[in-house]
């Protein structure tokens, strides 16, 4: 912004210190904008990740000798790990069934979310909000929640030893990072220039 | 030439039926029932001949956990013989017709102790040679469900309401672009098209006003 040293009236240079304002202000909040979309990004990427290691890694009952997750069980017998098929009572194999559904549900739609975002980017008109990839991201959080609630209320509720495992708690800290990111998404407003 | 090839075609006719007479015998393979229930073990067989005269049928158990089996049902001679002194007594019958070539039979009020194997013979003269076929039988409290058929049902119906509620979304839109219908608008709503942007009010969550550009 070469504003040149040869405005004598200072009508002029006003103008010449205000057009250098807004360039730096459009500058900063082009930088702050990509810093945002970038955050989002992360956090969304990061809250698939949680969920995909939530579903498939197999520590949502742990105990000395046992870990079990939605798809199998692993015990411990003579120091060494054997993977077996589940032990759950008729009634809960139902509810185990409908946990492992949620939580694959839960996966896929925040992906599908990821994908439809970045396309939104691209292709929704100037100041509309990015709605489709918030319901999708709701729909995740609220499949997750659905699971973990189910796991929680019905498998293990009278089981004397043991404790929740990893994979459980990951299932909830990726219940909060989605119901956050999608009020972001609905929120979010596409830049109107 | 063409009379040569009718001989050829005779004399193979005759010759194949001669090697492949083997019977075979269809059964279930697994069975499922609930204490207390009917089941009807089903039994037919493949013969390259006539149904006979003096067509067999028979059946023999052989319970979970043994290594013997006893002989509950024979058919021949046009008259069905049922178990009158072992586990089935009084609680079997013949309900096959053997000129249909089908040996089935019917257990009533089932019990734990019917877990095992049941196998079914059958024998059309002079087409004998044949295996055996088995078929097993469980018998459950509450007959359980199969591994992963909620799950595939669950996934299966979100998703393809997902995918029906995208293609009805965009085809509304498409029909009412093409003005084939029209919504009416209400004060408050904005009309379903894709032309106008409309002004919104300013969102309160950063110091300036959020917004997101592709273009950077």
């Amino acid at each position: 912004m070469a504003c040149g040293a040869w405005y004598p009236v200072l009508g002029e240079v006003m103008k010449c210190v205000m057009n250098l304002r807004q360039a730096i202000q459009s500058t900063i909040s082009q930088k702050a904008t990509m810093l945002m979309l970038a955050g989002i990004v992360v956090v969304h990427i990061t809250t698939i990740i949680l969920l995909l290691v939530a579903t498939i890694d197999n520590a949502w009952w742990v105990t000395n000798t046992v870990s079990t997750d939605l798809w199998g069980r692993w015990e411990l017998a003579n120091s060494i790990w054997h993977y077996t098929n589940m032990k759950v009572s008729n009634e809960a194999a139902e509810y185990l069934q409908t946990v492992q559904a949620t939580s694959v549900l839960a996966c896929v739609f925040a992906i599908l979310a990821l994908f439809v975002f970045v396309a939104q980017l691209f292709t929704l008109p100037k100041g509309q909000r990015f709605t489709f990839t918030g319901i999708l991201q709701l729909i995740a959080c609220l499949c997750i929640m659905i699971a973990a609630s189910i796991y929680t209320a019905e498998l293990h509720a009278k089981d004397m030893e043991g404790w929740y495992g990893h994979s459980y708690i990951l299932a909830w800290i990726s219940f909060v990072l989605a119901l956050l990111l999608a009020i972001t998404y609905l929120i979010l407003r596409k830049k109107n220039e | 030439m063409l009379t040569f090839l009718a001989l050829a075609s005779v004399v193979l006719l005759g010759i194949v039926p001669e090697q492949s007479q083997a019977i075979v015998i269809y059964t279930g393979w697994e069975r499922h029932a609930l204490v207390g229930s009917d089941i009807r073990l089903s039994c037919s067989f493949f013969s390259w001949r006539w149904t006979s005269e003096d067509v067999t049928f028979s059946w023999t158990y052989r319970p979970d956990g043994s290594r013997d089996s006893i002989s509950i049902f024979h058919y021949t001679g046009g008259a069905a013989y049922v178990d009158n002194k072992g586990p089935f007594r009084d609680r079997l019958e013949f309900v096959g017709n053997p000129g249909r070539r089908d040996g089935s039979i019917l257990i009533k009020n089932l019990d734990f102790s019917d877990n095992g194997t049941f196998t079914c013979d059958a024998k059309n003269p002079p087409d004998i040679v044949g295996r055996p076929s088995s078929v097993r039988l469980l018998v459950f409290e509450k007959v359980p469900i199969q591994a992963g058929v909620i799950t595939g049902a669950i996934i299966g119906v979100v998703l393809g309401l997902l995918v029906l509620i995208v293609v009805i979304y965009y085809l509304m839109r498409f029909l009412v672009a093409r003005r084939v219908f029209s919504l009416s608008v209400s004060s408050g709503h904005r009309p379903l098209s894709l032309a106008t942007p409309s002004p919104k009010s300013t969102v309160s969550l950063p110091p300036h006003p959020l917004s997101v550009s592709p273009y950077v």
